[in-house]
């Protein structure tokens, strides 16, 4: 079953190419990572899945229907939270999150109050005093306290503090222990490692790898550090190996996954004294795919980023 | 009101017009009769225009980058406490100085004597500065660019009609009102500087009170804290409707209010318009001898014409606030629900007709109570409040227009819905006096309509601008659920 179906999806704004074939397949009942860099098109996406913007080529199913046509239908059965949620300034939050939970078409007034606890949030503030992270919070406890089997949530953490990460983080979970699906677009990667099941990485508008997180893993590299009882050399003509450096009696290397097995063997010639090895991050899976794009700015590009 | 007896005679007879043999000449005297018979109006129109300019360069350097938090980003680099609205005020001054110039070497430049050019320039002047000084202290007493805007409108409103009332009845009540000292200047006649000056200080005081009241509150609020609202949704607010009205209720009461008031001040100088006209050998001169009642109904049809435009620029506001709504993303998580978009779009545009419909009746139900009361005659109030619901159509034509152009243009539909406003304004107030051709007049829907009392009902240009008006709303709706919602 497919909660998402999106093919060779195209979406131009003028002259620029927001969306250029992108494709993305969301299973039901998975909690699915939509990541990208700032631009590459997720909120795009996104909304083109709403019905808010009409695709201009492609094809687009969601909950078995056409999102531009059958958009009131499809949208009883999903909830939203938008990237950049803006309220209206004098109506307070408690009375946004009913308003928008009975144009959905109810909400659980249960849930909700737990939610409310939950997120630490006070409802009877006008919107115009909350900071982004409550506003965020508001549209999060609107779309978390409704039945909707499908979530679709824009960058929904970008706002909460690290406390809040952890109650959003244990919501989803809920949510999906429940069989519901949920699409969360996202940069922070540690969020996605923590949540999805699967992912799909997207770069300019189209899709360039989609998977479980293990079947990614398996794409990138793992960092080896290692003290030898003699300086190791040669490493550097094995294939597969990345980012060789020496440093008082230590090596480290990134390595890809299929070329592990031959690097520690080469690594064991030496007499290896102590051996780390850190499995790859989405971190750097990211750092992979938009490496050139951070070298072009000028940015650390290369230095490779471990938890 | 003076704005209208200019208007009254000209309805029924047109008034001579200087001879021209290429096509622009005489256009000089031409501008310059009209700017005599018309020199009470002409000027009030544009003293409110500079009342608004130096309302909106004030608020939109202080209040609204405040709102924004582009004021909390400066604030913290080195820029003092006073400084963005110093500077907001120097530069609100500055325009008003311009302005003054401008018009000063405009109307030399037209033949009339330097002087009262000049003095006439400085009234505009004048009245922008009072209400820079205005817009400086409402700008700290609410936190809301929207209520700054709406508590300086409101009080050019209240100073506008004092004016009006205390002009036409010749006597103190006009001392009430800066747009009053502004216009005591009287130039070309006293060329009196001293009201003048009496301007100068008041904005003076006002922008040094503005600034003692900055000192007194927080970045970002005003002089009151917020209250809490409520914790739940009243059973009510769960259609998109319901939001509408909720988001425009505010506005409404607002305008509809203005527009009673309004009926009321229109109602009330109708019996000093004939006191006015029977001693005014001017205006004798230019329609011979009338009919007395004829007069009062001719004043009358102008007032409401008047007051239609302004529940069109009502009509026009509210429709735009779909606009608003979309554009600052508000749209999008409600569109997001089962909520479909003819539904989002017909509950704001439900209230711009109703709101507007409402608000025209009850200028004419004010100045049918007041004729009743002045007259003694029970017929009277059918016959102001027919001239009046007679508008509705017209107005409902320029709503559409709003409408149409937000779903086909959204980008421009603002511009253009104003400048239509605007244009249809210029048409109602000056096509007579500037005796422009019979088609300019057509472009406005507001001269459509029979002028009643004046005239008397004609049901087929109602029934084809209620046609246009469905037409332009059904074109709006079909725009707009077929085009992408404007995104970030
Ligand atoms: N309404 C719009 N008009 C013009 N360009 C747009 C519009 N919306 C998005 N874009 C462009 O499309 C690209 C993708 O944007 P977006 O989907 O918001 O990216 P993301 O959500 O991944 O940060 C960006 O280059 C953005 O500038
Ligand atoms: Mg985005």
């Amino acid at each position: 079953m497919t909660a998402i179906s999106v093919s060779g999806l195209v979406k131009t704004f003028g002259a620029t190419r927001a969306l250029d074939g992108l494709d993305l397949e969301v299973a039901t009942g998975e909690v699915h990572g939509f990541l990208g860099p700032n631009g590459s098109g997720k909120s795009t996406t996104i909304r083109v899945l709403l019905g808010l913007l009409r695709p201009d080529a492609g094809r687009v199913r969601l909950l078995e229907g056409d999102p531009w046509r059958d958009a009131v239908a499809l949208h009883r059965r999903l909830a939203y939270v938008p990237g950049d949620v803006t309220l209206w300034p004098n109506i307070s939050g408690g009375e946004s999150i009913d308003l928008l939970g009975h144009l959905r078409g109810g909400l659980d007034a249960r849930r909700r109050a737990e939610l409310l606890d939950r997120f630490d949030l006070d409802p009877r503030k006008k919107a115009r005093t909350y900071s982004k992270g409550n506003r965020q919070k508001v549209a999060l406890v609107a779309a978390l306290a409704s039945d909707a089997e499908l979530l679709v949530l824009d960058e929904p953490t970008s706002g909460l503090d690290p406390l809040m990460e952890a109650v959003f983080q244990e919501c989803i979970r809920e949510v999906r222990a429940e069989g519901r699906t949920v699409l969360l677009s996202s940069h922070i990667l540690a969020e996605a490692e923590a949540l999805c099941d699967r992912v799909s990485i997207i770069r300019h508008g189209r899709t360039v790898q989609s998977g479980s997180l293990d079947e990614l893993r398996h794409l990138t590299r793992t960092a080896i550090t290692a003290e030898t009882a003699r300086p190791a050399t040669g490493l550097e003509s094995l294939a597969g190996v990345h980012d060789l450096r020496h440093e008082d009696g230590r090596v480290r290397f990134d390595v890809d996954t299929d070329a592990l097995d031959g690097a520690l063997r080469h690594l064991t010639g030496f007499g290896v004294v102590s051996l780390t090895s850190a499995p790859p991050t989405l971190e750097e899976l990211f750092l992979r795919h938009y490496g050139d794009e951070l070298a072009e700015n000028g940015a650390a590009a290369r230095e490779p980023v471990r938890s | 009101m003076s704005t209208q007896l200019s208007e009254a005679p000209a309805r029924p007879a047109a008034p001579v017009r200087p001879g021209r043999s290429a096509t622009t000449t005489g256009t000089a005297a031409l501008f310059r009769f009209a700017l005599r018979r018309d020199r009470i109006r002409l000027p009030v129109w544009i003293a409110a225009g500079t009342a608004l300019m130096a309302m909106f360069t004030v608020t939109r350097h202080t209040r609204a980058d405040e709102e924004a938090g582009r004021t909390e980003l400066l604030r913290s680099a080195r820029v003092g406490r006073h400084a963005p609205m110093l500077a907001a005020v120097l530069l609100a001054g500055l325009a008003c100085a311009a302005l003054a110039v401008a018009v000063g070497i405009g109307a030399t430049a037209t033949g009339l004597p330097a002087t009262g050019s000049f003095v006439l320039g400085a009234s505009f002047g004048a009245c922008g500065l009072v209400f820079t000084g205005i817009t400086a202290v409402a700008a700290q007493v609410t936190g809301h660019t929207r209520s700054v805007y709406g508590l300086v409108g409101g009080l050019f409103a209240v100073f506008f009609v004092l004016r009006a009332v205390g002009d036409i009845e010749g006597n103190w009540v006009v001392w009430t009102s800066p747009i009053g000292w502004a216009q005591a200047s009287h130039p070309f006649s006293d060329d009196a500087v001293l009201p003048l000056l009496l301007c100068l200080v008041a904005a003076v005081v006002l922008v040094l009170g503005g600034f003692a009241l900055l000192d007194r509150r927080d970045l970002g609020a005003g002089l009151t804290q917020p209250r809490p609202g409520r914790a739940t949704a009243t059973p009510w607010l769960r259609s998109p409707l319901a939001l509408a009205v909720r988001l425009q209720r505010g506005a409404f009461l607002a305008w509809a209010l203005g527009l009673a008031l309004l009926g009321v001040v229109y109602g009330a100088l109708a019996d000093s318009v004939e006191t006015l006209i029977a001693g005014n050998e001017e205006a004798l001169a230019v329609f011979g001898d009338p009919d007395v009642d004829d007069l009062v109904d001719a004043y009358l049809s102008t007032t409401f014409s008047i007051t239609a435009l302004l529940a069109a620029a009502y009509a026009v506001s509210s429709v735009l606030r779909a606009r608003t709504e979309e554009s600052e993303q508000r749209a999008e998580p409600v569109l997001a629900t089962a909520t479909s978009r003819s539904a989002w779009l017909g509950s704001h545009v439900a209230v711009a007709l109703v709101g507007s419909a409402l608000a025209m009746t009850a200028s004419g139900v004010t100045t049918g109570v007041v004729r009743v009361l002045q007259t003694g005659e029970a017929a009277a109030f059918g016959r102001m409040v027919g001239a009046a619901v007679a508008y509705v159509p017209a107005v409902w034509v320029v709503a559409g227009l709003a409408v149409a152009l937000f779903g086909l243009l959204p980008r421009l539909a603002a511009a253009l819905a104003w400048t239509a406003v605007g244009l249809f304004l210029v048409i109602t107030m000056f096509a007579e006096s500037f005796d422009w051709p019979g088609w300019v007049s057509d472009l406005s829907p507001v001269s459509w309509v029979p002028l009643m009392p004046l005239e008397p009902f004609t049901a087929g240009p109602v029934l084809v601008l209620t046609a246009i008006a469905g037409a332009l709303l059904a074109a709006g709706s079909a725009g707009f659920r077929r085009r992408d919602l404007a995104t970030g």
